[in-house]
């Protein structure tokens, strides 16, 4: 217990946060601890999803926030993920063996992407990453092993001590596991003496190198670990859907992901978080205006945009 | 300031997860100002999930428009078993994150029965959403051939199957007379299904497919795919995905000089392929449901569509008219709301007739028999074969 | 059927697919050189200007008819309505942001923003309709042996043609277009010699805009339909036709999307590639172009601080 509140302290210091916010925080904490008890299907449903994406957003705020790089081809990442599970499970693999798999294969993916582009400006990397995710996507529907356009479908649910998860609870909770994973080795990460790297590197490259830190090699780095959330969060994608499909990890998803990054504010972690729940949250609130909603969430996003264009949470510089 | 600013964007984003919450428990689509989560209550709430934003939404709107008059005409008539019929419209926006999101939501908006289902891909994560609560499911348009395979037992398919569809096709291949087939298809898991369902059999008849070609959707230019073909010399090009991109397919042919046959899947059976391919389409073949206009059954039905919603029925309304109504006939044989009779009263379905003509299901809850016709654009028409 | 015909039909093809690429990646370059924004929202531009144009000729159809008169008013039409709505964008959208030198990175999401706006505005004012442009152009032209070229292709290929001669001249040799390039190159510089920045950004946008929209209008009357997600697939090409030429480069943008349409026509032609792999061919060659070229074919070197 007495672990449990330092561990809080700590978050509170990282966070930057006064102690009534702390309270706050802990009374956050409980809530969404508790939420199931008290929530329908479909709030679960809503409020899994945006543990999902907070995952996601947490792993390319290391590549976007931390380490200042452009990726447009997130969704290549979460796809590998998906599919390594997906595909060793069908060949009879139990679940938590194929997450090992995932996250290897999703990390030879990052090396693959950052290899031999990471030289290359930022804009050109915008459209390499794009390319790569374009590719992963078309591969992925073209191959047999993947299932084709139709994708994979009939995944099975994964079992923890004998108990099947197959309900949405069971996910929400996995989800909220995976966040708070991914939240202290975000933290952690930051921290670092790479978060330091990666954050001189972002703030000034030359003067990095300078002082004796390989920038590639840095932001190497950096692609390989975000590309682990990405094969993380796509592999338990997988059981939780039951299918995936191509369709999934479309450009359109890298650009959601990316965004909640930026909107959030780039580098915080709360950032990130804040920026998930809004991607999520906003279109299913306005589900009832129909047509409507995803036009209101364009003129939004540029609203937000104007008047905070560092992001809803964004990084204070010392 | 920006600590403030913090804590009130903290607050907005508490208030908006609550707003999630209010949503999901009490209000509802403002087009069922009355629906309410109470089963016990006057209503029968029958969820449609549908795309209604995305590029299929044009899709979405007409199956729900066609529901919606079955919908009208069984109130009209009394209801069922005393109660009146009240749909709530979930969203599925064609993609399989949004179409469980959307599946969710219609569950604890206490729908008893789902009538929809447009997208394979989108549909086929939701069937297993709605088996846990024991809702049935008519399926009125996706049909690929991985939703028979994934049932879990709630589900019954009212649009012929990619294999009825696949038999349908190779009938009229023989009949042209073909030997080299191409086939062309959209990457997405319907067109993709049928396309690769066709090639099997066709080669499996000891003919030759000389090309499985993929487009993408929304791309305009396919010039270069009409020059492969040509130079591959086949006898018919199958397209086996939407209109949109069918009618350009087609005008592109015809105007690379294209001489051989062109057949085109369900999903481009819709009026707007004539107005699209315009004088190209002449002579092309139509694999189709049974389109309202062609139906004599279905005549009364296509006008009244035109004259409520200013334009002509797609090729899925009936399809989405008669699965309304087959609901409503099963919870009226079933005599109650309740989820398993339901699932079985639409098992023991016979010789219900709709526009489409009589449905009776096979073991796999699919159409015992296919109800696929074949019509040809004549005249700048369709016109059945 | 020879290969000889063949290729020759291919390269035909490549070139029209290459120019409708070239006219939106000019956009795409023009916008990136100036204040160096990946302007994610040009693909709707092409879209609404496809809108625009079927609008213009409905109503001018019959005063002017649907022959090519029609439709060159048409053209112009939403050239200047466009033009103006990629200022207005620019304005309403990119300049407040630009005036807090704000992260390039928040600029792109403004992009993504504006897409997504543009995007779901014309579904939701179309209802998500299909639109047919009806101008009755038929398939006559001329056969070199059995290769097939139109006359409506010759035509625009002729006006993309004008088009860009147009711009290069603009660019080139007038004074706004010299402000253009000098703002390029130093934009606090470019303030002190007294140029309205701003209102040349916004000049900027309006000439790519106007092209953008040439080319959906363009392509409405080509292909014969249009729809509201029309500007995402070729958005993206442009975007990438403009990078493999040099992204900031006026001929590299003109260069860069021939090449990648003829790229293209080679993929689905060629035996193991074929058309579910042509984007992959394509990407796959823009990456290791890349690799290879850092700036693409015509992209000057600069030395870049994040």
């Amino acid at each position: 217990m007495g672990n449990s509140v330092g561990l809080m302290d700590r978050f509170r210091k990282i966070l930057g946060l006064r102690k009534t916010q702390g309270i706050l925080l802990a009374v956050l904490s409980l809530l969404v601890i508790l939420l199931p008890l008290v929530a329908n299907n479909y709030i679960e449903e809503v409020a899994t999803n945006t543990l999902f994406y907070i995952v996601l957003a947490l792993g390319l705020n290391i590549v976007v926030g931390y380490a200042g790089l452009v990726d447009l081809g997130y969704a290549a990442f979460f796809a590998v993920g998906a599919y390594t599970t997906g595909i060793f499970m069908k060949f009879g693999l139990n679940f938590w063996l194929t997450i090992p798999i995932a996250i290897l294969f999703s990390v030879i993916a990052g090396i693959i992407i950052g290899g031999p582009t990471l030289r290359l400006r930022s804009d050109y990397l915008a459209i390499v990453t794009l390319g790569f995710g374009e590719i992963t996507r078309i591969t992925a529907r073209n191959l047999k092993i993947t299932g084709g356009a139709s994708g994979l479908v009939g995944i099975q649910r994964p079992s923890i001590f004998g108990h099947i998860l197959n309900q949405i609870t069971d996910f929400y909770y996995l989800f909220l596991v995976l966040v708070v994973l991914a939240i202290i080795i975000a933290i952690r990460l930051h921290n670092s003496r790479l978060g330091r790297a990666w954050q001189y590197i972002r703030e000034d490259e030359d003067a990095a190198e300078a002082m004796g830190i390989d920038p590639v090699k840095t932001k190497l780095y950096a692609y390989m670990i975000g590309a682990s959330f990405g094969g993380i969060a796509g592999a338990f994608f997988a059981v939780k859907m039951t299918a995936i499909s191509p369709e999934t990890f479309a450009f359109t998803q890298s650009a959601l992901i990316l965004l909640a990054v930026i909107l959030g504010g780039m580098g915080k972690i709360p950032g990130a978080i804040l920026g998930a729940a809004f991607l999520v949250l906003f279109p299913e609130i306005f589900r009832g205006i129909g047509q409507m909603r995803m036009l209101l969430f364009g003129i939004l996003l540029v609203i937000i945009m104007i008047f905070r264009p560092q992001g809803l949470w964004p990084e204070r510089k010392g | 300031m920006s600590k403030k600013f913090r804590s009130m964007v903290a607050v907005t984003i508490l208030a908006l997860a609550l707003g999630v919450t209010g949503c999901g428990t009490q209000s509802s689509e403002p087009t069922t100002p009355s629906a309410t989560p109470a089963a016990g209550g006057g209503e029968i709430i029958i969820g449609l999930p549908l795309p209604m934003t995305g590029s299929e939404a044009t899709y979405g709107k007409d199956m729900e428009n066609a529901i919606k008059m079955a919908v009208d005409e069984i109130n009209g008539k009394g209801g069922v078993n005393g109660k009146n019929i009240v749909t709530v419209t979930g969203d599925d926006a064609c993609d399989p994150q949004q179409a469980t999101a959307a599946a969710n939501k219609l569950v604890s908006q206490g729908v008893v029965a789902i009538v929809g289902g447009y997208c394979s891909g989108a549909t086929i994560p939701t069937l297993t959403v709605y088996n846990e609560k024991n809702i049935p499911f008519v399926i009125t348009a996706a049909n690929s051939s991985k939703i028979a395979a994934q049932n879990p037992g709630n589900t019954f398919e009212i649009n012929g199957t990619a294999v009825h569809q696949t038999q349908k096709a190779i009938e009229l291949f023989k009949k042209l007379g073909a030997k080299n087939v191409a086939i062309v298809e959209q990457g997405d898991a319907y067109s993709s299904d049928l396309a690769k369902q066709t090639e099997d059999s066709w080669k499996a008849a000891g003919n030759t497919v000389v090309s499985h070609d993929v487009t993408n959707k929304g791309e305009q230019d396919f010039s270069s795919l009409v020059t492969s073909l040509k130079s591959k010399n086949a006898d018919v090009v199958f397209w086996t995905a939407y209109y949109a991109d069918g009618a350009l397919l087609i005008k592109q042919l015809r105007q690379g000089g294209y001489k051989g046959a062109i057949v085109v899947g369900d999903g481009s059976s819709d009026p707007k392929l004539i107005e699209m391919a315009g004088a190209a389409g002449e002579g092309t073949y139509v694999l189709s449901p049974p389109v309202a206009d062609y139906l004599p059954t279905a005549k009364q039905f296509a006008e009244a569509y035109k004259a409520k919603f200013n334009q002509s029925a797609g090729a899925y309304a009936p399809l989405a008219y008669d699965g309304m109504n087959l609901m409503a006939d099963a919870l009226k044989r079933a005599g109650s709301t309740d989820g398993k009779a339901t699932i079985k009263a639409l098992s023991d379905t016979k010789d219900f007739v709709g526009l489409a003509g009589k449905i009776n299901f096979a073991a796999d809850k699919t159409l015992k028999e296919s109800n696929f016709i074949v019509l040809q654009i004549t005249g700048g028409q369709f016109v059945l074969q | 059927m020879t290969v000889f015909y063949i290729v020759i039909q291919q390269i035909v093809n490549g070139l029209i697919l290459g120019s409708f690429y070239s006219l939106i990646a000019l956009g795409y370059s023009m916008v990136y050189g100036i204040i160096k924004l990946l302007n994610f929202a040009h693909g709707d531009i092409y879209m609404v200007g496809a809108f625009v144009g079927y609008g213009a000729l409905g109503i001018l159809g019959s005063r002017l008819g649907i022959g090519w008169l029609g439709i060159a008013a048409a053209l112009l039409i939403s050239m200047f309505l466009v033009g103006l709505l990629g200022m207005l964008v620019h304005r309403l959208a990119y300049q407040p942001l630009i005036n807090k030198r704000a992260p390039r990175m928040s600029l792109l999401i403004t992009a993504v923003g504006v897409s997504f706006t543009l995007f779901n505005g014309v579904m939701v004012l179309t209802n998500g309709e299909y639109k047919t442009f009806n101008t009755g152009l038929g398939y006559e032209g001329i056969s070199l042996g059995l290769v097939n070229i139109t006359y409506t292709q010759i035509i625009m290929v002729v006006a993309t043609g004008i088009l860009m001669l147009t711009l290069y001249w603009f660019i080139n040799r007038t004074l706004y277009g010299k402000a253009m390039r000098a703002i390029a190159l130093d934009q606090d510089a470019c303030r002190l010699m007294g140029i309205n920045v701003t209102k040349t950004i916004g000049l900027t946008f309006f000439v790519g805009s106007a092209l953008a929209a040439a080319a959906g209008v363009m392509a409405g009357v080509y292909y014969g339909s249009i729809q509201f997600y029309m500007g995402f697939v070729i958005g993206l090409k442009a975007f990438t036709a403009a990078v493999i030429g040099g992204i900031g480069s006026i001929p590299g943008a003109m260069i860069g999307g021939l090449i990648l349409g003829l790229l293209e026509t080679a993929g689905t032609q060629l035996p193991f590639i074929g058309s579910a792999w042509k984007d992959v061919f394509s990407f796959g060659i823009l990456i290791l172009l890349l690799v290879f070229k850092p700036t693409g074919i015509l992209g000057k070197s600069e030395i870049e601080r994040m």
